[in-house]
């Protein structure tokens, strides 16, 4: 279980988070929702650490994790996946050295058994045996996108972060990737976090729903609780309700 | 207008300090990480590597004609009244403890250092650094130790193999092609005076010191790098200037101290 307790953040003297407070269960879906330059992407990497907060605690199994020293959270940061907003995939690697590149460094495998996970990531997430020799600039945008999952579930976390999974993808991509997320949840029964602009994740993949609007939270429940007067607020400016 | 002039000189003298402090704190990071350096091994001999591929044939070209062009400067400048053996002597000491490592750690600080620093600038940009601290692997020690290890190392053997092949070009010119002087006289005009220390301080200390500078410089302003393309290209132009201009200074320094 994740539990943020009073987080704050600023960057030059402005606020991006104050005073977030949340829960999020094992093996459910948080979403957190809200509209572009609101903090999302602060928030969640603040949840895994890439970004330390000007105060408030992030609580992983009732540890905190800005507390722990940094060989402490490596062993807890094995246990987390990040999926990035434009996938962050390594260009000096192909794709399955970008797949496999976990394993190498931190377990002792063979390449047979090394290849054989790189295989299960790949397949689970539908990606053809042929794309793994490519390089990520020879992926388009899906693909690339499908990569960025599977190089995340070969670490087997027990939570992924999704940052903005959506977003840039055309229509036909967007539904192609929330299938996957979705069916990834009953495969690999992960606690995911996933920030979004765009409200047709919350009905498919949420169990439970944040509302982020002016560096703050302003709705924390189930997804059923969520209301239409709620999103119109949320998105009252007009902007990027991702529609 | 003369408080915006101070102003603008005390926010330049406070970011030359904020540099230098940066500087130091990733060398010292840097000298931290060589605890993990059995983890990242495969990326220090991958650097290893890659230094000296990408070097060794731009290195080889420009000490061929740096050779030659101290050759015929040689010749030029020595009059009937000086021994050609002397001369050779001259050429082969300037060529090796100062010509050498330095024409060539200035020309490597714009092929590596500028390309180091946009390698890395554009993993920052792209999130790639971020990426790589999920799968709980050090920047420093994934990216940085590495190619400061490269640096430190190899650019001591790219710099003796560039003299000998300057050497070389000389002694062709001179002896083979001309018939200026005899191979005879050659030899023992590199002969003359000749200490080790020297020898060990052109071929080993210098150029150690410089790619270490190249490589620190280039990490830094990679890491430091902000924005997109433009911040890149900012970053690759920084370290490119910063290593050249520190690279003089360190050359003037270590030869007044150690020699």
């Amino acid at each position: 279980m994740i539990e943020v307790r009073d987080l704050s953040k600023s960057f030059d003297g402005k606020p991006v988070l104050q005073k977030i407070n949340l829960d999020i269960e094992n093996e459910k879906t948080l979403v957190i929702l809200g509209p572009s330059g609101q903090g999302k992407t602060v928030f969640i990497k603040t949840l895994a650490r890439l970004i330390e907060p000007d105060s408030g605690t992030v609580l992983y199994n009732g540890q905190n994790i800005f507390l722990m020293s940094k060989k402490k959270f490596k062993e807890i940061q094995k246990q987390m996946a990040f999926v990035f907003q434009a996938n962050a995939l390594f260009d000096f690697l192909d794709v399955e050295d970008n797949l496999s590149l976990f394993l190498k460094m931190h377990t002792s495998y063979s390449q047979k058994e090394i290849a054989e996970r790189v295989e299960e990531s790949a397949r689970l997430v539908g990606l053809d045996h042929s794309v793994l020799s490519k390089f990520p600039e020879e992926l388009s945008v899906g693909m690339g996108k499908r990569v960025a999952i599977a190089r995340a579930l070969i670490v087997r976390p027990q939570v992924i972060f999704y940052d903005e999974p959506t977003s840039a993808l055309d229509e036909g991509n967007v539904s192609k990737i929330l299938d996957l997320i979705s069916a990834l949840k009953k495969e690999v029964c992960a606690t995911s976090v996933i920030v979004t602009h765009d409200v047709g994740l919350v009905s498919k993949l949420a169990d439970h729903v944040a509302l982020l609007k002016n560096s703050r939270i302003t709705f924390f429940g189930r997804k059923e609780e969520i209301t239409e007067p709620m999103l119109n607020d949320l998105y009252e400016t007009g902007e990027d309700n991702g529609q | 207008m003369w408080k915006d002039r101070i102003e603008r000189l005390g926010t330049r003298v406070v970011d030359f300090f904020t540099v230098v402090y940066e500087l130091s704190l990733l060398f010292w990071n840097t000298v931290k990480s060589l605890n993990s350096i059995w983890f990242y091994r495969r990326q220090v001999i991958e650097q290893l590597y890659v230094f000296l591929v990408r070097t060794l044939p731009i290195a080889a070209i420009i000490s061929v004609f740096l050779g030659l062009g101290m050759m015929i400067q040689g010749v030029y400048q020595s009059s009937v009244l000086f021994p050609r053996a002397l001369t050779i002597n001259v050429i082969f000491k300037t060529t090796v403890y100062e010509i050498c490592p330095i024409v060539l750690s200035l020309v490597l600080a714009g092929k590596l250092g500028g390309s180091l620093a946009a390698e890395i600038g554009s993993m920052k940009i792209s999130e790639q650094l971020d990426a790589l601290e999920t799968l709980s692997l050090e920047p420093i020690g994934f990216l940085v130790m590495p190619r400061v290890l490269a640096g430190l190392t190899m650019l001591p053997i790219i710099i003796i193999f560039a003299n000998f092949v300057a050497l070389f070009s000389v002694f062709f010119v001179a002896s083979i092609m001309t018939d200026w002087i005899s191979p005879q006289e050659f030899v023992s005009g590199l002969k003359i005076n000749v200490r080790v220390f020297e020898l060990y301080f052109g071929n080993f200390i210098k150029p150690a010191v410089y790619g270490f500078l190249i490589a620190l410089v280039g990490s830094y302003f990679g890491l430091k790098t902000r924005g997109g393309a433009l911040g890149v290209g900012k970053s690759s132009t920084n370290a490119v200037v910063v290593s050249a201009i520190l690279i003089v200074i360190f050359d003037y320094y270590l030869d007044r101290v150690l020699l």
